[in-house]
């Protein structure tokens, strides 16, 4: 009787709640792929259906043969994100480590700076950028897009990491500096390992800003280094939206970051709550 | 303390002087572009047009190649791909050495215009682009659009397009200047239902009375059972209303410039007898593009405004048992125009080579192809003689209004004005709550605040 109402009460209370959640969470993704296999006539009709009557890929393929051009821009993405992990990651790592252990004059003052950036509208920035670039020649490159993306990237991750190497004890380094490391091994062997959860964190959220971010994209770029958000927002008119490639085009946007999730997913975790916890 | 307050200074001068640079970057950079005054790119123009018209078939032979870089946008794959077949086709049959690249970024919500800004005052080596009338102003005004008078009034097919057109591009550009080039437009029809035309008993109406009779007698109980089955119009009170709204201001004498007359108020009286009198559905108050289309396909309206965006579907629903006239006329006559052009940059150094291009978009083999195969209006008159289009009923009367088709007046306040103004003031005006004067003042005071 009591393992009958305590199996009621779990239903009640975790499983139900638990499925409406679920349901809340993921309707958006199948109605996004729904849409995405539906046939025009039965997407644009006006009855609704909740699993096509005749399921079509004709969206996908089109993706990749129209003026979309999708490969083009995932290689794009690809590349720009990426790209913009590995310089912001490196140049974060170096500068927390710095603001961390070195108490040099101006310290809280360049800090402070980092944090002010990040104050400034990104359509404050687009003028002066878009002049920088096309001065520097990088207009219309991948490159334009890297660099660009550093300025909002790098200041939020530098905060992000100090977090971490705040909570990580001196006496660690001091150790391996006694036992003969100079402090630039002490950091390789000692301080890198322990950072990685950390870092894996910051590359992720860096990763996925690069990924998603539209507004330098779309001004830095042209048709043949346009990234995915670009190619996504030219499937919405003056007239109409494309639902079907443009719901075929979020589906697959979205593969490469869910595996990166799905790999990142227990090292994310552990990054994001190390920084978190002061004692 | 003292060190404190010093880092505190430092860190303001430092945060100054980064604003300021990045501030004089972005001035620097426009007035590269900008330092042109009007006049003396009129000047310039105009001697370069001379240069083509002295130096004639010259020109063909010594022509070095120029390469023209036109950003447009499309509204779907297939407009997109037609865009690139007529940048090809132009680049391999012109004989004067011009390539265009066209560069397609996406519409962006209507941030078209604000990104093409953006670019152009960060010094972007665009050349021409596609337009919408109602950014010219900004871009007058910061002397990034070249003046196209001297090369239109020089241009031999200048006459194939309506004087109205022409006339409606100067107006968006403040003066006598034309800056924008003619490309397409959507002018607004009354779509009609010639099967309850018949019912009813009333002819295409072809007088404003007519049509005002015309959506009262359409209105009908089919089926005697008290309640209204048919409205005799399609109603919308809802964003974007005032297009079809202004043709009731204007058949009765009214304008936009002063909206307080006698006539703009008696045209005001009549939108708003037609809704009390339960001429059109009870929700016109909120309906919106979506409404008044639903409406008409289902049966439920007999008329309603709108342009050969719809005419497609409305054929596929209807076959035959739909037509459009045009708005006819009262003691004014006016029509809503939708409109896409092209504009060449003040920037552009091959201003010729670029005005090749955009007039072979204006009344070319660019034309034909683009709206054949996107179904806008074209703004050639030749073209619109052609049976293709003649044998459109839906473009007869979309080419019938381009007479006397107009725009909004293009201010500061018109876009508030479209999205607030106009549908709150009338919906209060519809519902009773303010007369048909105070309605008329309120939107006369939010357009010339």
């Amino acid at each position: 009787m009591k393992k009958r109402h305590d199996l009621a009460k779990r239903i009640l209370f975790l499983y139900l709640p638990l499925f409406v959640l679920m349901v809340f969470i993921l309707f958006p993704f199948y109605w996004t792929f729904v849409t995405s296999i539906k046939p025009e006539e039965e997407l644009y009709g006006a009855v609704v259906t909740y699993w096509p009557r005749s399921v079509t890929f004709e969206a996908y393929s089109k993706l990749f043969t129209t003026t979309v051009n999708f490969l083009q821009a995932m290689k794009n993405s690809l590349i720009v994100a990426a790209s913009t992990t590995v310089v912001s990651l490196t140049a974060s790592t170096l500068a927390a480590y710095a603001f961390s252990r070195y108490h040099f004059a101006g310290r809280k003052v360049l800090m402070s700076i980092f944090l002010c950036n990040n104050m400034f509208p990104t359509v404050l920035l687009l003028i002066p950028l878009y002049t920088i670039m096309r001065r520097l020649g990088l207009l219309y490159q991948p490159a334009s897009l890297v660099l660009s993306y550093t300025t909002f990237t790098i200041p939020f991750s530098v905060w992000l990491l100090i977090g971490f190497l705040n909570d990580l004890p001196m006496s660690l380094e001091e150790a391996a500096m006694v036992d003969g490391c100079n402090r630039g091994q002490a950091f390789v062997k000692i301080v890198l390992p322990i950072l990685v959860p950390s870092m894996v964190a910051t590359g992720v959220y860096i990763f996925m800003q690069s990924w998603n971010e539209y507004t330098f994209a779309m001004m830095f770029t042209n048709n043949d280094t346009r990234t995915i958000p670009v190619a996504l927002k030219s499937l919405i008119g003056q007239l109409g939206v494309q639902w079907d490639l443009l719901t075929a085009g979020g589906i697959i946007t979205i593969i490469p970051v869910c595996i990166m999730f799905f790999f990142a997913q227990k090292r994310l975790v552990e990054g994001l709550t190390a920084g978190a916890v002061k004692g | 303390m003292k060190k404190r307050n010093l880092a505190k200074k430092t860190l303001a001068a430092s945060m100054a002087a980064l604003m300021a640079a990045g501030a004089l970057t972005a001035c620097s950079s426009g007035s590269s572009t900008a330092s042109t005054t009007a006049a003396a790119a009129a000047e310039t123009a105009a001697a370069e047009t001379e240069a083509a018209a002295d130096s004639g078939a010259e020109a063909d032979t010594s022509a070095e190649a120029v390469t023209i870089k036109f950003r447009y946008w499309a509204d779907n794959t297939d407009y997109s791909a037609l865009m690139q077949d007529i940048i090809a086709k132009f680049n391999e049959e012109n004989g004067k050495g011009i390539t265009v690249v066209g560069e397609e970024q996406p519409w962006d919500g209507g941030a078209y215009s604000e990104n093409l800004f953006t670019a152009k005052m960060g010094g972007g080596d665009i050349d021409c682009a596609t337009w919408k009338l109602t950014a010219t102003p900004l871009f007058v005004n910061n002397d990034l659009l070249a003046d196209l008078t001297p090369y239109i009034d020089a241009w031999e097919n200048k006459d194939d397009i309506d004087d109205n057109i022409y006339n409606i591009m100067k107006e968006a550009g403040g003066s006598d200047a034309i800056y924008v080039m003619p490309w397409n437009v959507q002018i607004l029809y009354v779509y009609y239902r010639p099967s309850i035309f018949e019912a009813a008993g009333v002819e295409v109406p072809t007088t404003y009375d007519e049509f005002l009779t015309a959506i009262e007698k359409c209105t009908m109980d089919t089926d005697g059972d008290g309640k209204i089955d048919v409205y005799g119009f399609g109603m919308r009170g809802s964003t974007g209303g005032q297009e079809p709204w202004g043709s009731f201001i204007h058949g009765r004498g009214g304008s936009f410039e002063d909206m307080t007359t006698a006539e703009s108020v008696a045209g005001m009286q009549d939108f708003i007898d037609i809704y009390t009198n339960g001429y059109v559905p009870p929700t016109a108050v909120s309906d919106g593009f979506n409404e008044i289309i639903a409406n008409f396909k289902s049966g439920l309206t007999a008329m309603t405004i709108h342009h050969t965006g719809s005419s497609a579907g409305m054929e596929e629903t209807f076959g035959d048992d739909v037509s459009a006239f045009a708005f006819p006329a009262g003691d004014g006559q006016w029509t809503s125009m939708g409109d896409t052009e092209t504009v060449i940059f003040e920037s552009c150094e091959n201003k010729e080579a670029a005005f090749e291009w955009v007039s072979y978009l204006a009344s070319g083999e660019g034309q034909k192809m683009w709206c054949e195969g996107t179904g806008n209006v074209p703004v050639s008159k030749s073209l619109q003689e052609t049976d293709f289009f003649q044998n459109n009923r839906f473009m007869v009367a979309s080419i019938e209004g381009q007479s006397y088709a107009g725009i909004l007046p293009i201010l500061d306040t018109t876009t508030e004005w479209v999205a607030t103004t106009w549908p709150n003031t009338v919906a209060q005006a519809l519902t009773g709550q303010i007369t048909a004067e105070q309605c008329m003042q309120t939107l006369q005071d939010g357009l010339y605040q």
